[in-house]
């Protein structure tokens, strides 16, 4: 992740100002343009300060929808997302969408009011201790004491959020300190240290390069570090330069094009055949930004079984982790991958193996029956959307069918919650991306469960009028755990049936959005053309037959060699 | 086997709290616990762990200490007898 821009230059403040008054200029000095969030007791001074300030406001209908928002934000944009909550229920609210950037590595700042210092450890009214709670899901935290230190620790929380290996930051406010006048002195700049990445080490370069040279079946194996690198040009232009097959993890989608030559797809639980295939008969892994995550390895004892290492991650912590490196390289990912220059390469019959069994077990869209194949439509929709597409979703069988089935031209194309798996993500994850890329295509798909999770924030949409267009996929069930209940316990449906649903439409209506409800086949190209064309919010509500399922799938504890087909 | 690892860091609100949780979430057991007393600044702190399985690795709990704020130099190094006795 590059660092996010910072002055800095003295403050030319007046020389006293409150805490608040000095949060609102610490966000404006970090250049901070949105802050996504709630108000309540404790954080009342800041709310206090805000207006007249260069900070936009994006006031949701729950705390969680703020960090979600902020979280997606932050990944189309490469800076650190701001969220903001009050003390108590308001940042217990917080804390999943907290979780969520802790495990995707996303930069964020959450700001939490909290009670006066005096009542701290009294059990005040909504006094709960959020930096207690938060320090297992943040990289760093800060409980400010005095209101001196803010213009520090604000400078602090910025170059930890966005340098290295990022994530959250949570600054816990109380209200006392806030309220607050100190006397501005020339220390109270802005001033962020600013962490080098380690020089390259040429000898581990040339290593690796001999490596590669010496590989007659490599495999590019690529995932979020990637994105949050921003180093998908370098990441092609090595890949162009050696026409090594390539995978990808459910972060890596959109490194490569979906329809780049020798990318064989997303790996692991329900990646392509083609890409689980090459990964096993391997002998060289070149692992960019991926941590061997259990989704995307399967059994971890009989991954890639015949491959040797390169480990290639911004996170020295992640190298060796699980899998043995037999070469580690930390640092900048696209350096390290500018630098690798193995030569011509002898992987001919690899690269025709790895191409004919990508055709062999290619996705097919041919299914029989009237009802609308949530595959063929997401394929469709992704194309017809083109390289304007940020496709934002929730979690269930959807999620699966978007990385299976979309195309996305970049990384910053595909906004999914991989680590924490939070349903709920994929609309506060759509207005998110819509402040950070206003005229880019924005589409959330979800399912009938996520949607409930967060289908308040169809308010915040409305308010701010962005044009989100929500494709719901509505199969009344909980679908990922009915496949996984059909599948692994004989059949034992339990507590999955949502035959109770709403009408979705009607509530979408009741929200102020344009809405629409499709059950057919012959009806989706239609459906298509009006949910691009909308120019204000829309949500398509689509029936989908309840006992479709997500494949290929490798079954939990199974090697990826393992995968099971309709 | 158990260890003993040895971590300089600087001292500020939870960090000693933050120290010791990360290593109990890698999957150690904290056996023991020493820090002198100190004022503010520089200070060190040194714990006796045990790692829960065999797949728990020094080496990795190493790097995800260091890798925390306000933490300068890590050391670890390994004891003869475990600290904790596992039901195999």
């Amino acid at each position: 992740m590059t660092a996010q821009p910072i002055k800095s230059e003295p403050v030319t403040q007046p020389e006293s100002m409150t805490g608040a008054a000095a949060v609102v200029r610490a966000l404006e000095l970090a250049g901070t343009e949105y802050v996504f969030g709630y108000p309540g007791g404790a954080i009342m001074p800041v709310y206090d300060a805000l207006p007249g300030s260069q900070l936009k406001h994006i006031l949701v209908r729950h705390e969680q929808a703020a960090a979600l928002a902020a979280d997606a934000y932050a990944r189309v944009t490469g800076k650190a997302g701001v969220c903001m909550a009050t003390s108590g229920p308001g940042a217990t609210n917080l804390v999943t969408g907290i979780a969520n950037a802790f495990m995707d590595s996303v930069p964020l700042i959450a700001i939490t009011g909290q009670t006066q210092t005096a009542m701290m450890g009294t059990d005040a009214f909504q006094e709960i201790d959020t930096f207690g709670i938060t320090l297992p899901i943040v990289k760093h935290s800060f409980l400010v004491r005095d209101p001196a230190e803010i213009f520090n620790v604000f400078a602090e929380a910025f170059a930890v959020a966005t340098q290295g290996r990022p994530g959250p930051v949570l600054i816990d406010l109380p209200k006392d300190v806030m309220q607050a006048s100190f006397a501005v002195s020339p220390q109270n700049d802005h001033r962020a240290r600013s962490t080098p990445w380690p020089d390259l080490d040429p000898a581990l370069i040339e290593q690796a390069s001999a490596l590669i040279a010496a590989s007659r079946r490599p495999v590019l194996y690529f995932g979020g570090g990637i994105a949050i690198s921003r180093s998908e040009a370098a990441l092609r232009a090595f890949h162009s330069r050696t026409g090594i097959p390539a995978v990808a993890t459910l972060k890596g989608l959109g490194g490569l094009p979906t329809e780049t030559p020798d990318f064989l797809g997303m790996l692991g639980m329900h990646g392509t055949r083609a890409a689980n295939l090459a990964v096993n008969e391997s002998d060289l892994l070149i692992c960019a930004g991926a941590r061997f995550d259990d989704r995307a390895t399967g059994r971890l004892a009989s991954f890639a079984p015949h491959a040797k290492v390169i480990h290639i991650d911004a996170d020295a912590s992640e190298i060796s982790k699980l899998r043995h490196a037999d070469i580690a390289i930390g640092g900048d990912m696209a350096k390290v991958l500018d630098a690798l220059r193995p030569g011509p390469l002898s992987i001919a019959p690899w690269r025709e193996h790895c191409a004919q069994n990508k055709t062999r077990w290619a996705m097919r869209y041919d299914a029989p029956g009237k009802g609308v194949f949530a595959p063929a439509l997401l394929n469709e929709l992704s194309r017809r959307a083109g390289d304007e597409l940020i496709m934002t979703c929730d979690v269930g069988q959807h999620q699966m069918w978007v990385a299976q089935h979309c195309r996305f031209s970049r990384p910053q194309a595909h906004l999914t919650s991989a680590g924490l798996g939070t349903m709920g993500f994929g609309i506060p994850a759509g207005i998110g991306a819509l402040f950070a890329e206003p005229k880019s295509t924005v589409i959330t798909v979800t399912g009938d469960g996520s949607i409930m999770m967060n289908i308040h924030e169809l308010a915040t949409i409305k308010r701010y009028r962005l044009p989100l267009k929500i494709l719901l996929l509505d199969n009344s069930q909980l679908g990922m755990v009915r496949q996984w209940q059909e599948l692994f316990f004989e059949e034992n449906f339990s507590e999955v049936d949502l035959y109770d649903n709403p009408d979705f439409a009607e509530i979408a209506r009741a929200f102020g959005l344009e809405a629409f409800t499709v059950d057919r086949r012959e009806e989706v190209d239609g459906a298509i053309d009006r949910l691009l064309s909308a120019t204000g919010p829309i949500l398509a509500h689509v029936r989908i037959d309840p006992r479709e399922n997500v494949w290929p799938l490798v079954p939990p504890g199974a090697s990826n060699s393992d995968m099971m087909e309709a | 086997m158990s260890n003993r690892i040895e971590i300089d860091f600087t001292r500020s609100e939870g960090a000693v709290l933050r120290l010791i949780g990360l290593v109990e979430r890698k999957g150690f057991d904290v056996c023991s616990v020493d820090m002198p007393e100190t004022g503010p600044g520089p200070a060190r702190l040194t714990l006796g762990v045990s790692p829960r399985d065999a797949s728990r690795r020094m080496d990795v709990l190493g790097r995800h200490v260091a890798k925390m704020y306000g933490v300068t130099a890590v050391r670890s190094e390994a004891t003869r007898e475990p600290c904790l006795e596992r039901a195999s």
